[in-house]
């Protein structure tokens, strides 16, 4: 420091700067600011307007995010998102991009695009990743700016600023239209259908359709369309055929078309086609319906329609001149004076079927129709088909018909006067037999039946009637009892003795020759026949027959003797079939009768309560059948007395071979009663049923 | 001298600059001239014995960083696209949203070092530049230390820009996730600059002047 240094030649390095007051550093914060504010005066002036957007929800759309893309470019993006008066909306503002916002107009529509997977394929499916945006799509033309729109939830069919013809579509009667349709031709998509909706009138379904414009010159005035489902199958003289189309078709339906006939006008934008339900009514339609409107009448009937179906022809003289377009109720206490429902049947007519003179319009149609109403033409229902009982409209004319006008009341249709219905028909007499076949009681008459199996089961599972086969066993054994008892085996055999003895006898007889002897047995014979005649009751005629043959011995007519014997026999069989051994058997019968009687009374009663009864009468009659049976011991005894005092009255005798052949036939005869009293035994015992049921 | 100077802040003794010794020092080789030297004769830089001009650099460099501090807190500072995703967040809303999270230390850490440290050098080089002229309460020794302080930390804001320039080079995974830069980093990464260029322009031997101005001003050190 205390040593100055010494002065050195110093040449400048560089030329020292001139410095002023203020330092030239501040450009640097001029520059920031005027860069700054260049930049925020241009994002501000960059700044497109705000349009608001209304959607019925708002899915997935979010402030600061959702672009508004027109041809998939972002021209816009959601600022706020927000609620319309009352909540009944979504309102989306949208900052639009400044060059793209003169072209959106009034005339602009908004969707939102978002993944959706429907039979004709899957769309929106970048939306899956990226989330959903907003397109918007408007004309090429700068319009008058708008700022508020309706947005749709869907892409719209046909698109501001696109190309395109853009028809609509109306089903025929039984046609159906499914949403966003394909149209093919061929095979190949050339436009598409868009939202059906139904029309105000609710008769017909009626969409727009686009046809895209290179397709345009496919359709003119007189192209057809009709439904294809995708999938076809016939059966015909060739054989059978199926035939796909396309699987896109096959579940959600199509519209395909074509044009049958050449020389069809240029089709216009808003052109209505009908869709026919398939190719061939298409091809007919063609030459069938004509360009005029068909003439619409609403007819009213008070009787019963049932058969009557929308499309049943028209007829006028056989000829289809229209088809019923419409069936519905109809209550009008002014026009009708009461308020019962009739049917009103609205059909339409082709006025090119009538075969009008001059011009086919609908009008002249209505005035023909007028004059022959005047002149007695009426409609009436008559049966259309004899197998299916539908019926159709027919315009007859009637005689000394009720004086009518066919006018048109205000807006209403033209109401036309009815007659009487063909109800007469065949096909109205089969469905009255078919009714009176559905009148029957089938249900009662089941329920019955079910009741009386019931009842009878009832009836069966009662033990007092399970016990009645038992009770008829007891009885049968009983009468096998007595059939098989000693006594009754027994008449054989004395029988057999008897007329060993008379063999004997009549062999003794022949021998000794002794009339007398004879004579004398004969006597002896006809005691003994007295004996049996006092014994038994009512066998006079036996006794009778003894003493003949005893007189006739006396004359020793051996062959007279013989046939007397066989006589005797017979009597004998007489005495088993007299009305004490007969009564038996009848009383027997008797107690079945009774028996059947009281099982009839309880089929007839049907009341359960009847079977005690039954049940006691059975038995009643069972004791009868068993105090019978009592009584045939006494009778087989007396039967056997009586043997043994013709055996020992004919004792001596021994008449040979013819004889006892003849006792043999007897036997037999008593045998087959037997067998027939055996054979009832053994009927009733294999079918004791036979018991209740009485056969 | 002055660097002696420094480390002998501790010492109470009043400081002589080299103004009032008739010297003045070259800023670059540090080589010291009388007063009135006009050119450094060893590395030809010019010598002033006081950058007039000084505070003007500071201010106006200042202004521009602070500037820039404004687009770089309202704009996102990264963008992170992940698969089906897109998140832009500043640097105080990604601070919140990682507090909200729990990572309470992250968020710390990127609170001070975006927000904090920035705005503490503002205030920093501010306090320096207006002390120059008005006498604050504050011993030069200290107004010192803060300078050296401010010119050291100034680097380290840039670890922000960092961390975004290496998220967004390593992390470009296609559709998968990807990170760019926002706006924010290239406002911020200005503002880094614009104050460390501030808080260089700053003259330090002014500090000194100011106590000379201050005469025997109480050393509160």
């Amino acid at each position: 420091m205390a040593d100055t240094p010494p002065p050195v030649e110093i040449t400048p390095a560089r030329n020292r700067r001139r410095t002023s007051g203020a330092s030239i550093i501040w450009i640097v914060p001029l520059l920031a600011l005027v860069v700054a504010f260049g930049v925020a005066w241009q994002s501000y002036a960059a700044r497109g307007p705000v349009i608001v957007v209304s959607f019925t929800d708002g899915a997935g759309i979010a402030a600061g995010e959702t672009k508004l893309k027109y041809r998939d470019i972002d021209v816009g993006e959601v600022e706020q998102v927000g609620f319309g008066e009352n909540l009944d909306q979504v309102q989306v503002h949208i900052r639009l991009s400044k060059d793209i916002a003169p072209y959106v107009d009034a005339s602009s529509v908004f969707w939102i695009v978002q993944p959706e997977v429907t039979a004709q394929g899957v769309t929106g499916l970048s939306t899956v990743l990226s989330g959903v945006y907003i397109e918007g799509s408007w004309d090429t033309e700068i319009g008058e700016y708008a700022e508020s729109f309706r947005g749709s939830d869907v892409a719209p069919l046909i698109k501001p600023g696109e190309g395109g013809l853009q028809i609509a579509f109306r089903t025929t009667t039984n046609g159906s239209l499914t949403d966003n349709a394909p149209i093919l031709f061929r095979g190949i998509q050339v436009g598409q259908v868009g939202r059906a909706q139904i029309a105000r009138s609710g008769a017909f379904a009626i969409t727009e359709g686009l046809i895209f414009e290179e397709h345009r010159h496919l359709i003119n005035s007189s192209t057809r369309f009709w439904e294809t489902s995708g999938f076809t199958f016939s059966v015909g003289p060739s054989g059978a055929e199926i035939d796909f189309s396309s699987l896109a078709t096959l579940v959600g339906g199509g519209i395909t078309f074509d044009t049958f006939v050449s020389g069809g006008d240029s089709v216009r934008d808003g052109e209505v086609f009908e869709v026919f339900e398939e190719k061939e009514t298409a091809r007919e339609s063609l030459f069938t319906t004509s360009a005029v409107d068909p003439l619409r009448l609403s007819i009213i009937f008070n009787e019963n329609v049932s058969g009557l179906t929308v499309g049943a022809p028209v007829e006028l003289s056989g000829l289809r001149i229209g088809s019923v377009d419409s069936l519905a109720g109809i209550v009008d206490f002014n026009q009708f004076g009461d308020s019962r429902v009739r049917l009103n049947v609205i059909v339409s007519i082709q006025p090119a079927r009538l075969g009008l003179p001059g011009d086919v319009t609908s009008a002249a149609a209505l005035s023909l129709l007028q004059d022959r109403v005047a002149n007695g033409l009426r409609a009436r229902l008559a049966s259309a088909s004899l197998l299916t009982g539908g019926l159709k409209v027919e315009l007859v004319e009637v005689e000394d018909a009720p004086l009518a006008r066919l006018t048109a009341v205000g807006l209403d249709l033209p109401v036309m006067p009815t007659t009487k219905s063909e109800t007469s028909d065949a096909a109205a007499t089969v469905e009255g037999v078919f009714t009176r076949i559905n009148n029957l009681p089938i249900e009662e008459l089941l329920s019955s039946a079910i009741n009386v199996m019931n009842s009878a089961e009832l009836l069966m599972s009662n033990p007092d009637l399970q016990e009645t086969p038992g009770d008829v066993r007891t009885l049968l054994g009983d009468i096998s009892g007595i059939i098989t008892s000693n006594d009754v085996k027994n008449i054989p055999v004395a029988l057999n003795a008897t007329l060993v003895r008379v063999e004997g006898l009549v062999a003794e007889l022949e021998q000794q020759r002794i009339a007398e002897t004879l004579g004398a047995t004969l006597t002896a014979a006809a005691d003994a026949a007295t004996a049996v005649t006092s014994s038994v009751e009512g066998v006079p005629a036996l006794v009778a027959d003894i003493q003949a043959v005893a007189a006739r011995a006396a004359t020793l007519e051996f062959d007279t003797l013989i046939e007397e014997l066989t006589a005797l026999t017979s009597s004998a069989e007489a005495l088993v079939s007299s009305p004490e051994t007969a009564q038996l058997p009848v009383a027997l019968k008797g107690a079945l009768d009774q028996l059947n009687a009281t099982l009839q009374e309880l089929r007839a009663g049907g009341a359960v309560q009847n079977v005690n009864q039954t049940l006691a009468s059975a038995r009643t009659a069972a004791d009868s059948i068993a105090v019978s049976a009592r009584d045939l011991p006494e009778v087989i005894n007396r039967l056997n007395a009586l043997f043994a005092q013709a055996g020992r009255t004919i004792d001596g005798y021994n008449q040979g071979e013819s004889l006892s052949r003849s006792a043999e036939a007897a036997l037999r005869d008593i045998q087959k009663a037997a067998d027939a009293l055996a054979k009832l035994a053994r009927t009733i015992e294999r079918n004791p049923n036979s018991l209740l049921l009485g056969r | 001298m002055q660097v002696v100077c420094m480390e002998l802040s501790g010492i109470s003794k009043k400081t002589v600059t080299a103004r009032e010794a008739g010297l003045v020092a070259c800023t670059r080789c540090t080589r010291a001239w009388p007063l009135g030297t006009q050119v450094c004769g060893r590395c030809g830089a010019r010598l002033v014995s006081r950058d007039v001009h000084s505070l003007q650099r500071v201010w106006a460099l200042w202004l521009v960083g602070l500037m820039c501090y404004v687009p770089a807190n309202v704009y996102p500072m990264l963008h992170t696209q992940q698969l089906f995703s897109v998140d832009e967040s500043t640097i105080i809303g990604g601070a919140v949203e990682l507090a909200h999270h729990g990572a309470y230390g992250i968020s710390a850490i990127i609170l001070i070092a975006s927000v904090v440290i920035p705005l503490g050098k503002f205030w920093a080089i501010a306090f320096l530049a207006l002390s120059v002229r008005r006498h604050t309460g504050f011993a030069s020794h200290r107004r010192l230390v803060l300078y050296e302080v401010v010119e050291y930390i100034g680097r380290w804001s840039m670890i922000d820009i960092f961390v975004v320039a290496i998220l967004s080079a390593l992390v470009q995974l296609k559709g998968l996730a990807a990170i760019t830069p926002g706006p924010a980093a290239f406002f911020f990464a200005l503002s880094v600059i614009f104050t460390m260029l501030s808080a260089q322009a700053f003259d330090p031997r002014m500090i000194w002047d100011a106590q000379t101005n201050d005469d025997e001003a109480p050393d509160h050190g």
